[in-house]
């Protein structure tokens, strides 16, 4: 379950416009292990990355208010589409919210 | 279908049927490892476009690095296959083709069958299993860090043998120690320090102060049990027995003794401190039902905080089962019988140090 909307996801960014630049060099495993960390970290799965980590790892990104709403509409999106009941598809999108601070820069 | 010149003596028809039987795997054969690609099928040109958009025949090892080394032309012209894996980016998308190559059946000219399969969704599946299984270690190894915290706390409020004994059966039971020494410590005119006033100082003080009491029980051989406030209750001989217990809770006595009075000489606050030993039986035992602490109690540590407040400042003093088990091993000077509440007359005596005069 949790394996296909990581990978629906992946999909996804890859066809986004606004967010395939972002990870243009970026290599498959090193952007599977993004979206798997990504998905994980908001889901409540087993990923521990403390709030400094998530800002130094998006530090010098570039990442504007675009791309944080284009990676929120898409996830959202995934989730309802694999059947996540709306109620958490809520709870997860105000996790991602939570850390708009710590990704945008721009 | 992409027709190149064919070479002669290849049974095209044969290959042709093979190209077409197959829509998704895709399907060329080479003239050799560093010859052109002869012919190739769809799904071949849609994992390599570059073979139909390059203006000369592209060579096989351009699209599979790798096919011309030695080793690999060695395995072919043995008749052995070479299977490899090659990243292509084709728009946005990276994908992972899976190759394998094998001499073409019955032509000894050395063209090659190329069979490819695009395995990219695998290849994805197999990252983010890696991904996954990194982050499930890493939870682990922070679990395991944590436990180790854990424990460590543990260790600080009862002694290992008793937390083994409480971590594998959930319980303790009180245990009696007719063999130990207790030494109890107190800080003289503590409420009228000036350092009294300071909480944040005055904390930070007793912390240093007790971090090194800690090193120095430990040292020799003893186990520190609570503060209470500015008081320092520590034994020996429990919870593991010690046939040295009195010697080493003298000993730890004199040392924390000299402690003081060298950090006295160099630090502007000046903490004097008054010792009571006592060698009377005490019980142990994990108190509290929530919170956990390893404690003492009996006629070993009241007879300890009955002595104490007798001292002088920098004072240890000793009661007669302690006296005797130094077997004048240690310096002591007798102070003679006293009433002392709930015990009647006893003899007390006070540490002086090492029998040479000197402090250990
Ligand atoms: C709250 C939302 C997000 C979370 C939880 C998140 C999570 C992470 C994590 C955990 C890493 C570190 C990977 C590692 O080194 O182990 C990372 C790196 C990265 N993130 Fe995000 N991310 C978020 C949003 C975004 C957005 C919106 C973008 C781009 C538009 C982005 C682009 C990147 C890039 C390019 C990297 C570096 C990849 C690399 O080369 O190592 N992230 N992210």
């Amino acid at each position: 379950m949790i394996s296909r909307i990581v990978l629906s996801f992946y999909d996804r960014v890859l066809d986004s416009d606004v967010l395939a630049p972002y990870f243009e060099h970026v290599d498959m495993p090193v952007l599977i292990d993004h979206q798997t960390k990504f998905i994980a970290y908001l889901t409540g799965g087993p990923a521990s990355i403390s709030d400094e980590a998530l800002r130094l790892a998006h530090a010098n990104r570039g990442i504007d208010r675009a791309a944080f709403e284009e990676m929120r509409r898409l996830l959202a999106e995934t989730l309802e589409e694999h059947g996540l009941e709306p109620a958490d598809v809520d709870s997860v999108m105000a996790e991602i919210d939570r850390r708009a601070g710590l990704v945008v820069t721009r | 279908m992409a027709a190149k010149p064919a070479p002669k003596g290849l049974d095209l028809d044969r290959v042709r049927a093979l190209l077409l039987d197959s829509a998704t795997v895709g399907l060329a054969v080479a003239a050799g490892a560093e010859g052109p690609i002869l012919l190739c099928n769809d799904a071949f040109q849609a994992l390599f476009p570059a073979v139909a958009e390059a203006e000369a025949a592209l060579r096989l090892v351009d699209i599979v690095p790798g096919t011309a080394d030695p080793a690999v032309l060695e395995r072919l012209a043995a008749g052995d296959r070479h299977t490899a894996e090659v990243e292509v980016k084709l728009g946005r998308r990276r994908l992972v083709i899976a190759v394998e190559i094998s001499p073409a059946i019955g032509h000894a000219d050395g063209e090659l069958m190329i069979q490819c399969q695009n395995v990219s969704k695998l290849k994805e599946l197999e990252y983010m299993i890696d991904s996954y299984s990194k982050m499930i270690e890493r939870q682990n190894r922070d679990l395991a860090k944590e436990k180790e915290r854990v424990e460590r706390l543990l260790l600080n409020i009862m002694p290992r043998r008793v937390y083994e004994e409480w971590r594998e059966f959930g319980i303790t039971t009180p245990e009696r120690f007719d063999d130990a020494t207790v030494l109890l410590l107190d800080f003289v005119g503590f409420t009228e320090m000036s350092v009294a006033h300071d909480p944040p100082k005055l904390i930070a003080e007793l912390n240093d102060i007790f971090t090194s009491f800690d090193r120095i029980v430990e040292e020799f051989g003893c186990e520190r049990l609570k503060t209470i406030g500015d008081a320092y209750l520590a034994a020996s001989g429990l919870p593991e027995p010690n046939p040295e217990h009195a010697r080493n809770i003298a000993r730890a006595a004199l040392r924390l003794v000299r402690y003081l009075e060298r950090r006295n000489a160099i630090s502007e606050v000046r903490w004097n401190c008054r010792i009571g030993i006592s060698s009377k039986p005490v019980i142990g035992s994990v108190v509290g039902t929530q919170k956990y602490v390893y404690d003492i109690f009996g006629p070993g540590v009241n007879l300890a905080s009955r002595l104490e407040p007798l001292c002088g400042p920098m004072q240890i003093l000793l009661d007669d089962r302690t006296h005797e088990l130094l077997a004048g091993e240690l310096a002591c000077a007798s102070l003679g019988s006293q009433t002392i509440r709930g015990f009647g007359e006893q003899h007390i005596y006070r540490l002086e140090g090492t029998t040479s005069g000197e402090r250990p």
